[in-house]
């Protein structure tokens, strides 16, 4: 039974993991092997000259890392910040509206972003932000919704007295905010950036729809790039292809595993959340 | 309300209450601004537009040209690649999701037994869901490749003529469903989640009256999962029918995508299309509001039904 139990789990390992052997092994195959599209699972050749040839070829492969570094890190902090304050106001700030308004935010979770997608399209084109990365970064620093409803929850359980004590002292709202409530917070605003990091990291249709020049491009949207430069009917340079999706994964991976313990820590807290 | 409030003298309370209060009332929609901000400009009103959208004819250079209900009118009765287009996303959508969570409880199921190594099973389970969907989808696209892809070799090692997958009208969506089950890593993680969230002492208790493994599994197990299914149902299907970038790059690499044959087209890519490729603004912003008029529904239908099978812990079963 055990066995068995063993067996199967390694089949589903292999399973899932061999197509990631195989992207590392396909980046480190020679152009030769590349053409003809026939990869092994474990490396054969060791080519790499490829990470090096991926930011010397035609398509600017640095600049798609530093545009992805760019929007990214705007998109958390803007996010992370501006979410954090809005759900605090909503936590602990009380206002006639307030809880009609926070109907409306939710009610805004059920909205697929294809129906704004149009409209947003226009307005930002007749703000001149078509071809920059200003659409994708900005709409951050209006908060999400989500993020908001997932850190109000959190903020609702943190206990009250430290920041009445603050205000008592004489703190003013957004102080109790910035000093009190939000170092406490660490947790929720980790698992946001985490959430809000990888979002932005692999965003493909928002780079697509709003960007041309491929100086402008995010890596996420720089390897569909690469991807297609072979023209039609030629096979696509399968590892250079493959050098833009590791650099588009690993920092995936560093992200969730130095987030992983937090993650977890906001998860207990949201799970123990009905009272 | 606090003590501190309470202790002070309540003349002084009464006095001092009202100009704290619009105080505090500022300050909430001074903090809350940008996102009260942002949903008029981003959401409100873009949603109105495209509401008005939707009954127009635009091209983004004339002026919107007022139609009425005729892009949706022409939708059902007068487009045959939108009907392929809602069968396909719908084929799409209620194979991926169910198969996903049948494979995730199951490897939930394996991975929560007390096993050495655990810790690595549960790593390689997740890891795909750390590719980006651009890269997931380039490796792919070489493992379906028909001659020399990882898929058809393995096969082939078993006497199987693999077929020609993304090539093929009759194979194509079965291939963008094996990418999506790949990806069980997050149902994995929340369902195995749910599972350690179980009492022992139900087990305990199947055990004494005498139930085996597979009977534990369906009457403590799986009754206990539910509320954890029922959210990645929803979950699931919602992001299922807005599927994209697989589409885009798998299917045709934005040259023509949806192939072969539109056996691929699903509605986010046709609504892509419609938008970016042929400046059908109107027409784009009339498919936006069916695809929400869809997920309306089917949410609504899941948390309707979940009454009959969800079981909450804390429920008191009214007979």
């Amino acid at each position: 039974m055990r066995a068995l139990h063993y067996a199967t789990l390694t089949v589903i390992a292999a399973l899932c993991t061999a197509p990631l052997l195989f992207m590392v092994s396909m980046s480190l195959s020679s152009d030769a092997t590349s053409a003809r599209g026939e990869f092994s699972l474990f490396p054969t050749e060791w080519e790499f000259g490829n990470f090096v040839a991926a930011f010397t070829s035609d398509l600017p492969t640095g600049s798609f890392l530093l545009n992805s570094v760019i929007l990214t890190g705007l998109a958390v902090a803007g996010q992370v910040f501006v979410s954090a304050m809005v759900a605090y106001a909503f936590a602990r700030l009380r206002a006639p509206g307030k809880n009609a308004l926070f109907v409306v935010l939710l009610s805004t979770l059920m909205l697929p972003a294809e129906i704004t997608l149009i409209p947003q399209f226009t307005l930002f084109s007749e703000l001149g932000w078509v071809d920059t990365l200003l659409p994708l970064i900005v709409p951050n620093f209006f908060g999400g919704a989500y993020n908001i409803f997932l850190m109000r929850q959190f903020v609702s359980r943190i206990p009250r007295e430290l920041d009445e004590a603050a205000s008592l002292d004489g703190l003013g709202y957004f102080r109790v905010f910035t000093r009190i409530v939000l170092p406490m917070m660490k947790p929720a605003l980790i698992a946001v950036g985490i959430f809000t990091f990888s979002w932005n990291w692999g965003w493909f249709m928002g780079p697509l729809i709003y960007l041309s020049s491929q100086e402008n491009m995010p890596l996420a949207l720089g390897v569909q790039v690469m991807y297609a430069t072979g023209g039609a009917g030629q096979a696509p340079p399968w590892n250079l292809v493959m050098v833009g999706s590791l650099l588009l994964t690993l920092p995936m991976i560093v992200v969730y595993f130095f987030g992983q313990k937090y993650m977890h820590e906001l998860s207990v807290t949201a799970g123990s959340d009905q009272k | 309300m606090t003590a501190t409030l309470d202790r002070a003298p309540a003349s002084l309370r009464k006095a001092g209450a009202r100009a704290p209060r619009n105080r505090e009332a500022l300050w909430f929609y001074l903090l809350a601004s940008p996102w009260i901000i942002g949903f008029v400009v981003l959401t409100l009103g873009p949603m109105l537009a495209s509401a008005y959208l939707s009954l127009t004819d635009w091209d983004l250079f004339t002026s919107p040209a007022w139609v009425g209900l005729d892009n949706y009118v022409k939708l059902f009765t007068a487009d045959p690649v939108f009907w392929k287009v809602l069968g396909n996303t719908a084929f799409y959508s209620f194979l991926s999701v169910p198969l996903t969570m049948v494979a995730s409880v199951g490897v939930a199921y394996l991975l929560n037994k007390p096993l050495r190594g655990k810790r690595i099973f549960r790593t390689a389970v997740y890891l795909p869901t750390l590719v980006p969907m651009v890269a997931t989808s380039v490796l792919f696209v070489w493992m379906f490749a028909p001659d020399t892809g990882l898929i058809n070799s393995f096969l082939a090692l078993f006497g199987v003529d693999g077929p020609a997958w993304l090539l093929d009208a009759a194979w194509v969506k079965p291939a963008l469903i094996l990418v999506s089950v790949w990806q069980i890593g997050t149902s994995v993680m929340l369902l195995l989640a749910g599972m350690q969230g179980i009492p022992r002492h139900l087990y305990e208790a199947a055990a004494l009256d005498g139930a085996g493994q597979w009977q534990q599994f369906r009457h403590v197990t799986l009754p206990m999962l539910t509320p954890v299914i029922f959210f990645n149902l929803v979950m699931g299907i919602i992001g299922a029918f807005q599927v994209f970038a697989q589409i885009y790059i798998m299917t045709g690499n934005g040259r023509s995508m949806g192939g072969p044959d539109n056996a691929s087209m699903m509605i986010v890519p046709y609504l892509f299309d419609h938008a970016f490729r042929f400046n059908h603004m109107g027409y784009a912003s009339a498919i936006a509001w069916v695809l929400f008029v869809i997920l309306l529904a089917l949410t609504l239908l899941v948390i309707r039904s979940s009454s009959l099978w969800v079981f909450y812990e804390n429920e008191v079963r009214r007979k």
